[in-house]
């Protein structure tokens, strides 16, 4: 975990609202890795609050976020050009790890919960894994990163709520519709907080016992876990985690959606 | 190099910025990122006699040069921080400030007499706007102040009391020499202003408990001047806080008389601003020829 100064090599439109962002790393950050997330300043002084951001992609030198613009401060954001810094503290959070026997990973993404599931990919491309990726957008504008999925998935469904792209269905409903004939190993899951319920209870209601890791979404204060801003619910209620510093992927049992 | 000793009630700083309440845990992951041995001080995570969940989330939002917070006190309760962190902080050698909070006047002297001897200080927390019983029914009213002040101090034997006040009152001023009055060791000013933020799509506060605390940047001048009447008010050292985000910030407080600093939203707008403030400082005196810090406190000379 480092506070860095980075140079943005990119910052442009991946669809109406989500942009994508590439920056270079001034130098080499040790435990970068998929679910993980940054927590990058807006570039504005009069935002005090950095905007957590998950890794879409990395290499040695650079990373690359992508971020839906949700209001005044992802909107001054994405008016970084090229060439400018931003004041950015990485890697943080655990980030999703696969086991060497899961060998079927069902990746469900919803939205800008799609980019940790790319995470994912990137990081074990060529390890000899099967994906099976059900990925939901809004509409067809929102609909992105189609290609990286098809290219590394055994089975990809890339659905809409309004069917105006693929399958008018949501990523929750694709999966469980695909689930007996893909058999995963485990579960990989980021979306909104309706989805991972729906997940969530899905899997209650079929009595499946495959494990299922989500990664979640909370307002952030510090984002590396000395505020307690960011928590949730352990399962049952009686204790917090955080989401920034525990999380923020949790196995589905064990935190209140 | 000018001195940044300081010393309050006994109790040596090695510089006068103390990381406020909250804002910095109990120091274990800002201390993955620097050294926090170079701070003066670490106030703690409010802590309460029982664990405590905290509000619902959202518990945070953001206006123009300040954030909103309401955490609610979430805290693992006197017993756990005993356990285990009291061991971790003392050994970074850096003055460990207990903050506490109650519901009872029977709970502040107890969380005291727990921690008599323990921390190096006790900032007693009178003024959380976020949660019903944290406290702010203590905060607002100058004779309840002087009560839960008299009822911690009988929970203490060795270790100073810092009574940290609310801006959310008639007068700070009048509140900090109740605190005096009640036996008070130190005050610390300002605690949070309550405030709201609407997301008007859905026409609700976007902070869970609907009104949070502001504290940040665009709180400071408030605080300055909280602070320089709280100065004048009161015998005993103060403790000035909020909106500092850089040495100079910090240096305006000590002109109007406080004795040390505390910085918290700083700390989440960058990670590094306090050993940034601790250095800044240095170096302005260096620039000014002042050899002590202690000589610019209360230096404050009003216009005609």
């Amino acid at each position: 975990m480092r506070e860095l100064v980075i140079k943005v090599l990119e910052n442009a439109p991946l669809t109406p609202n989500v942009f994508k962002m590439k920056f270079e790393l001034p130098e080499k950050v040790e435990g970068l890795a998929c679910g993980r997330f940054v927590n990058i300043s807006t570039g504005d002084g009069g935002h005090l609050l950095r905007r957590p951001i998950a890794i879409c992609e990395y290499t040695p030198d650079t990373v690359t976020i992508c971020y839906q613009i949700k209001g005044e401060g992802t909107r001054i954001m994405s008016r970084v050009r090229p060439g400018e810094t931003l004041s950015c503290v990485l890697p943080l959070g655990n980030g999703f790890a696969l086991k060497e026997e899961e060998k079927k990973v069902a990746l469900i993404g919803g939205g800008v919960g799609v980019f940790p599931m790319v995470s994912v990919l990137r990081e074990y491309a060529g390890s000899g894994k099967n994906f099976f990726s059900y990925i939901g957008f809004r509409d067809k504008d929102a609909v992105c990163m189609e290609k990286v999925f098809k290219a590394n998935s055994d089975r990809c469904a890339i659905v809409t709520d309004d069917g105006s792209y693929g399958e008018k269905t949501n990523a929750v409903a694709a999966f469980f519709a695909d689930f007996e004939k893909a058999k995963p190993d485990v579960i990989l899951s980021c979306g909104p907080v309706p989805m991972l319920r729906a997940l969530k209870s899905g899997l209650c209601e079929r009595g499946i016992k495959v494990p299922c890791f989500v990664s979640l979404e909370e307002r952030m204060g510090c984002g590396i876990g000395a505020c307690l801003v960011c928590v949730c619910h352990k399962t049952g209620g009686a204790e917090n985690v955080r989401v920034c510093k525990d999380g923020p992927v949790f196995e589905i049992k064990e935190v209140e959606i | 190099m000018a001195n940044l000793h300081i010393d309050i009630c006994g109790v040596g700083f090695k510089n006068p910025v103390i990381a406020a309440s909250g804002t910095f845990g109990f120091g274990k992951e800002f201390n993955e990122i620097y050294d926090i041995s170079v701070l003066g001080g670490i106030s703690t995570k409010g802590l309460t006699l029982e664990p405590r969940l905290g509000n619902p989330t959202p518990r945070i939002a953001e206006g123009h040069g300040v954030i909103l917070n309401a955490v609610g006190l979430q805290n693992p309760g006197v017993e756990r921080f005993l356990a285990e962190d009291l061991e971790f902080l003392k050994s970074k050698g850096t003055v460990i400030i207990a903050n506490v909070a109650g519901k009872t006047l029977e709970d502040y002297a107890g969380i005291c007499a727990r921690l008599d001897g323990l921390a190096d200080m006790i900032e007693l927390n009178i003024s959380c706007p976020n949660v019903k019983c944290g406290g702010m029914a203590f905060g607002i009213r100058p004779e309840s102040v002087v009560q839960v002040t008299r009822a911690a101090k009988g929970g203490l034997k060795k270790t100073p009391l810092i009574v940290k006040l609310s801006p959310n009152v008639e007068s700070i001023a009048v509140n900090a020499m109740a605190a005096q009055r009640g036996g008070a060791d130190c005050v610390s000013l300002i605690n949070t202003l309550t405030g709201m933020v609407i997301d008007i799509e859905r026409r609700r506060p976007l902070i869970a408990n609907n009104t949070g605390g502001v504290s940040g940047a665009g709180i400071k001048p408030i605080a300055v001047r909280m602070t320089y009447e709280v100065c004048r008010a009161v015998d005993i050292p103060v403790i000035g806080m909020g909106g500092i985000t850089c040495a100079e910030d910090a240096l305006e407080f000590i002109i109007a008389g406080a004795s040390a600093v505390q910085v918290g939203t700083a700390n989440f707008t960058d990670t590094l601003a306090m050993p940034k403030i601790i250095e800044g400082m240095n170096a302005w005196l260096d620039r000014h020829g002042i050899a002590d810090i202690n000589e610019l406190k209360g230096t404050l000379t009003l216009n005609g």
